[in-house]
């Protein structure tokens, strides 16, 4: 069995996090730049080759039409949910999508669960590299607030990625593991987490037993649209009002300013949490329309300015603040500790509103972005090793109901159940020799099933006979993942009646597997891309140093470099250069020895020199 | 979303070494978890008999030691089948704590359990001495509706006033229906230490259940007022 992991599968950054057995510690792995951040952003190139995290984020400027981010946003919803995303996000969905969305990237289709993937496949080889072996199983963390179809989606990633997704767990619960283990806490713990699109706040009693502690969560509330990235694309869009009016210029015509845009903005966010005010210089896209060629847009911001911008953003959080506290039977002031937790946690004006209405100073001792894939890395410890010092107790954080007469949702599992939670339902035929008892499960709040989220649609097969005389119970299980199971049983013939469940927004298992064999394909390709870029890498690194030779070669006669040998090198550069240039990255390694053997004469007669001059004057003694 | 087959009990003994079991959650020879009987009573499972006035720590802190226990976070390395007991026996704990520790629900579930109230019943036919104070209710909720369209503002804010202390009245009168229930239960519990037969019991479980009804009438009566007057 291989290693074990904790993963934060964030919208806008991802990260991978171990227990250190030494310190007994949570640690968040470094990626190849030594950042353990890695960008949740995926692109494909023309050969089809897919690059994860920095390198992608840097496509997003100059391949645009290949690359995705956010697509956390896209997980488990169907096309029309996702019509207001469009409006803000380049995502380029197929028009011929069914339930579960389609993305174009390029010329070819993924789903969000295999885009998922490949930023879940790029960690875990994080962590491979980090090890030296290998990683198979993970516990994923999930926003609270995610439904049935969102977590089954990021159980799929993870089953593509190739790992054993040994539990989903919610982020601030997670989150709050952490700060229990980094201080011992007790009581009601309030966490606030405001991430990069979603918002989760969860309400949990910490409680000793002699046997271990206890996280109970009491509640949990949120909004799975609601981030940092709102703020961005508020900027985003006074900015682009104010270029239109000050220079006429639509920046819609320009993907890549645009792009550019948004990253001055965002410097310009991280840089308000610290400064009083700042000023973006923005470039134009030059000689455009009426705009000036060399144009640059200059906007001074003040925090003031940008706080009165932001506080709808931040306002809307408080909804479901109260109606979490409503759902525990407690007061804000009530908490015993408030914890921060998600990037977008550092503006000062959300700290402030979280401390004024708790009427408590929040925590902010651990790093806010990494603290949730630290809590999934202490669960995954406990689900490792079968040691248990610690629970949790988690809850579902929408109702389960099914759709009865009238399009009527009746609940069947309340939101804020602990998980696994489950309910039987008792069904039977309305007319004679009905052959069929059909079932609409969903998941919401809502009174009336077409405002719920439809989660499945089966149907129950009976014996025909007279109406009201089958019965069949029907069992709705929630499991620790907050995933549903159904199972049905007849209870004249006590037999077990297999269902067949058709997920709304979900993918099939064939189509998983079909999706597997795919991406063993990709692996080989992956590896083959990874050959290819090292390939040209050497090839640049052996042309810069032949470059060089030769021209110290042409300055310093007593080289001795003739004619002959300095075609015969000039040629080698050429064919290296026409292969690097290509894709065959063994036509590049031959290259580059051909190169070798051309310039190993000159490299030796030039190391001589080099070490004679070094020698000079020193004695062979000293040697 | 995946499928599963129930998984019953055939008979008392451990699947795994065919020791009697006692229907201890786990068998008391080989420690393996032991699957759910079909139909285990709420009350049982927290090693309580059916009594209705419950001390929430008390509950609370069974509820943690068996979660301790049951939780399919020890059964992960666990073969497949012991996986899904854990993921029977933890949901059944959930259920029941979250049963029993509403004491609305709670006493619902004995009457269900006990044959005395059908899953989901809600007389809505209003109590006799409810039907004066419901009638000149809902003559204000259709003037109020009235008013709104014809937005006369005066007779709005007195209607207004009258729907505030309706369901002041009826918030009122769901708290004497909850004291009135909290005496039942006491009086339920000494029947149970007494051994009371049969009929003593069944009276109360009728007494309760009519409360119930009630309880749900007043219920909706007091949202109905208050959706009204949000929406006004």
């Amino acid at each position: 069995m291989g290693r074990v992991v904790g993963i934060d599968l964030g919208t806008t950054y991802s990260l991978i996090a171990y227990l250190d057995k030494e310190t007994g510690r949570p640690r968040c792995i470094p990626g190849p730049y030594g950042e353990t951040l890695c960008p949740s952003v995926v692109s494909v190139d023309a050969g089809g080759s897919v690059v994860v995290g920095e390198p992608a984020r840097r496509r997003l400027l100059t391949q645009p039409d290949r690359t995705i981010y956010s697509v956390k946003r896209l997980m488990g919803r169907g096309v029309a949910d996702v019509q207001d995303e469009l409006k803000i996000f380049p995502f380029r969905i197929d028009p011929e999508s069914q339930q579960v969305i389609r993305v174009r990237l390029g010329d070819r289709l993924f789903t969000p669960p295999e885009i998922s993937a490949f930023i879940l496949r790029e960690l875990k080889s994080w962590a491979e590299e980090f090890f030296g072996d290998k990683v198979d199983r993970a516990v994923i963390t999930v926003p609270a607030y995610f439904n049935d179809a969102q977590r089954q989606a990021t159980k799929d990633a993870g089953r593509l990625a190739g790992l054993v997704v040994l539990r989903l767990v919610n982020e601030p619960t997670a989150a709050a593991l952490a700060y229990g283990l980094h201080e011992k806490r007790r009581g009601y713990v309030a966490v606030y987490d405001l991430g990069g699109g979603t918002f989760d706040i969860s309400i949990l009693k910490l409680i000793s037993t002699g046997e271990g502690d206890i996280y109970q969560v009491l509640s949990t509330n949120g909004d799975t649209h609601l981030g940092g990235d709102d703020i961005d694309n508020l900027l985003q869009s006074f900015a682009r009002t104010e270029i239109r009016e000050q220079f006429g210029l639509d920046l819609g015509h320009y993907p890549e300013a645009t792009q550019e845009l948004r990253k001055a903005l965002i410097l310009a966010k991280h840089e308000l949490s610290a400064a009083e005010s700042t000023t973006v210089k923005f470039p134009l896209p030059g000689g455009a329309g009426s705009a000036p060629a060399g144009g640059v847009y200059v906007r001074k911001i003040t925090r003031a300015e940008y706080e009165a911008w932001i506080r709808p953003i931040v306002d809307r959080t408080m909804g479901p603040v109260k109606s979490a506290l409503a759902d525990a039977k407690l007061k804000p002031g009530e908490m015993d500790e408030v914890v921060l937790v998600g990037g977008s946690t550092r503006i000062p004006l959300v700290q402030r509103t979280v401390e004024e209405y708790f009427g408590r100073r929040p925590h902010v001792e651990l790093n806010p972005d990494e603290v949730v894939a630290l809590g999934a890395a202490v669960q995954a410890n406990i689900l490792e090793t079968g040691v248990k010092d610690m629970l949790l107790l988690d809850v579902t954080p929408l109702s389960l109901g099914i759709e009865t007469m009238g399009g009527v949702a009746v609940k069947i599992i309340p939101r804020n159940s602990t998980i696994p939670a489950s309910a039987q339902e008792l069904f039977t035929t309305g007319v004679d020799n009905q052959t069929g008892i059909d079932i609409h499960v969903l998941q919401g709040e809502r009174e009336l099933a077409k405002d719920c989220r439809s989660l499945a649609r089966f149907q129950l097969k009976v014996p025909p006979g007279p109406a009201g005389l089958a019965r069949i119970e029907v069992k709705f299980l929630i499991d620790a993942n907050g995933i549903l199971q159904v199972a049905a049983r007849d209870l004249h013939s006590g037999e077990e009646r297999s269902v067949e469940v058709q997920p709304s927004y979900g993918l099939s298992d064939a189509e998983i597997e079909g999706m597997l064999e795919e991406s063993i394909e990709y692996a080989e390709q992956d590896f083959t891309e990874r050959q290819l870029i090292e390939a040209r890498n050497e090839g640049e690194t052996i042309l810069r140093a032949t470059e060089k030779s030769l021209a110290q070669a042409a300055g310093d006669l007593s080289v001795g470099l003739d004619p002959a040998e300095r075609r015969a090198i000039e040629a080698a550069v050429a064919a290296l250069r026409q292969a690097m240039a290509g894709g065959d990255y063994k036509l590049i390694r031959a290259r580059i020895d051909d190169l070798n053997q051309a310039t190993v004469a000159l490299a030796e007669r030039m190391m001589n020199r080099a070490l004679a001059t070094a020698l000079q004057g020193k004695r062979v003694a000293e040697v | 979303m995946s499928t599963t087959q129930a998984r019953v009990a055939a008979d008392p003994t451990c699947w795994s070494c065919g020791a009697a079991t006692g229907g201890e959650h786990f068998c008391p020879a080989c420690g393996k978890l032991q699957p759910l009987p079909r139909g285990s009573d709420y009350f049982a499972l927290f090693g309580l008999t059916s009594k209705l006035c419950l001390d929430a720590a008390e509950l609370e802190k069974r509820f943690h030691q068996l979660s301790w226990k049951l939780h399919p976070d020890n059964f992960v390395l666990a073969g497949e089948y012991e996986r899904e007991l854990s993921l029977d026996r933890a949901s059944q704990l959930n259920d029941a704590y979250r049963v029993l520790r509403d004491p609305i629900s709670r006493v619902e579930y004995l009457l269900a359990r006990e044959g005395m109230r059908k899953e989901g019943e809600h007389k809505q036919q209003a109590p006799p001495e409810l039907l004066e104070e419901v009638f000149e209710l809902n003559e204000w909720l259709d003037e109020l509706r009235g008013a709104r369209q014809t937005s006369s503002n005066g007779e709005m804010t007195a209607l207004r006033g009258k729907l505030e202390a309706a369901r002041k009245n009826f918030e009122e009168k769901l708290r004497a229906v909850d004291a009135e229930l909290d005496g039942v239960f006491g009086q339920w519990d000494a029947a149970l230490d007494a051994g009371a037969d049969d009929a003593a019991r069944k009276k109360l479980m009728t007494r309760m259940n009519e409360l119930l009804n009630r309880r749900s009438y007043i219920r909706n009566l007091a949202a109905n007022v208050q959706k009204e007057l949000a929406e006004a």
